[in-house]
């Protein structure tokens, strides 16, 4: 998002919303107080976003309104409608529907409007930054959850300087170069899981 | 303090979870389901749907109205701290 909003910041407004705790922990507790919220968006903020962070409210009203999905990017036409939305957000597919969307003088809906692919390898390489503020309760939870996820997490974030050029990037890659990377990732996974139920059973 | 178009939209959702419900607080099985779901359903605001507007307060400081920004593209993304 930052380097969107580097390369793109200047003909399209940017907003982030922040929403509950995905992955709750001793020192990411599930909001009880908005001031909590506040505080977090503070600290969101400080992470480097120029752009505006608003809070969204305890009951998470605008995120249930927009489908209380996992992840979700808008973007939003020049009079307000949905040009397009990405589950777990992935920046190539989002710089293309900017891209769409300003050739059409930033009005209408833009390829196809909705990308439903789980954009994993993204994830995988920077998720962990999420997970280990709620360590180690997120980390169970979410093993516990979807056996072999949260060590992938932790895999794919020790292999960041390597896999980030290629899956933290901005740019789109040619077709053929993504789809070896979605199997390489699906190889990964199941190597993650199956390591995990090895060590499972072994205890 | 929210805008009122979008108070009136929570308060006719189908389904919404309640404020310990959405605020859980231990991710488990049922929050991966949740979200499998909804995202097989494209369960969002549907493309060419005006936006619901919405007005928030700022982490620094002030509020801000999603339809004061309409003239040109928005970009809005949902995240969290963990």
């Amino acid at each position: 998002m930052k380097k969107l909003h580097a390369r793109w910041g200047g003909l399209v407004s940017f907003l982030d919303v922040l929403v509950r705790q995905a992955h709750p922990g001793p020192c990411v507790l599930p909001y009880r107080r908005f001031e909590e919220k506040v505080r977090d968006g503070r600290v969101f903020q400080a992470e480097g976003i120029s752009y505006p962070v608003l809070v969204d409210d305890l009951e998470g009203t605008v995120h249930q309104v927009y489908g209380g999905l996992a992840d979700p990017t808008y973007l939003i036409d020049a009079e307000g409608r949905v040009a397009y939305y990405c589950l777990w957000t992935h920046a190539p597919w989002l710089q293309r529907a900017i891209e769409a969307l300003l050739r059409q003088r930033g009005l209408g809906v833009v390829c196809g409007g909705l990308d439903r692919t789980p954009h994993a390898l993204a994830a995988l390489t920077d998720g962990w930054k999420g997970l280990r503020r709620g360590l180690w309760q997120s980390f169970t939870d979410l093993e516990t959850a979807a056996p072999g996820s949260a060590s992938s997490l932790w895999l794919g974030y020790q292999l960041r300087p390597l896999l980030a050029p290629l899956t933290l990037r901005a740019e789109p890659l040619p077709a053929p170069v993504r789809t070896g990377l979605a199997l390489g990732a699906a190889a990964l996974l199941v190597w993650g899981a199956r390591w995990a139920l090895a060590r499972r059973r072994a205890s | 303090m929210l805008a009122p178009e979008i108070a009136q939209r929570f308060a006719g959702l189908a389904r919404k979870e309640s404020l310990k419900e959405y605020n859980f607080s231990h991710f488990r099985t049922r929050v991966l389901w949740q979200d499998a779901r909804r995202t097989l359903a494209g369960q969002g605001i549907a493309p060419g749907q005006t936006a619901p507007d919405f007005e928030l307060p700022s982490a620094i400081g002030g509020r801000m109205r999603l339809s004061d920004l309409r003239g040109r593209p928005v970009l809005v993304h949902f995240g969290s701290l963990s």
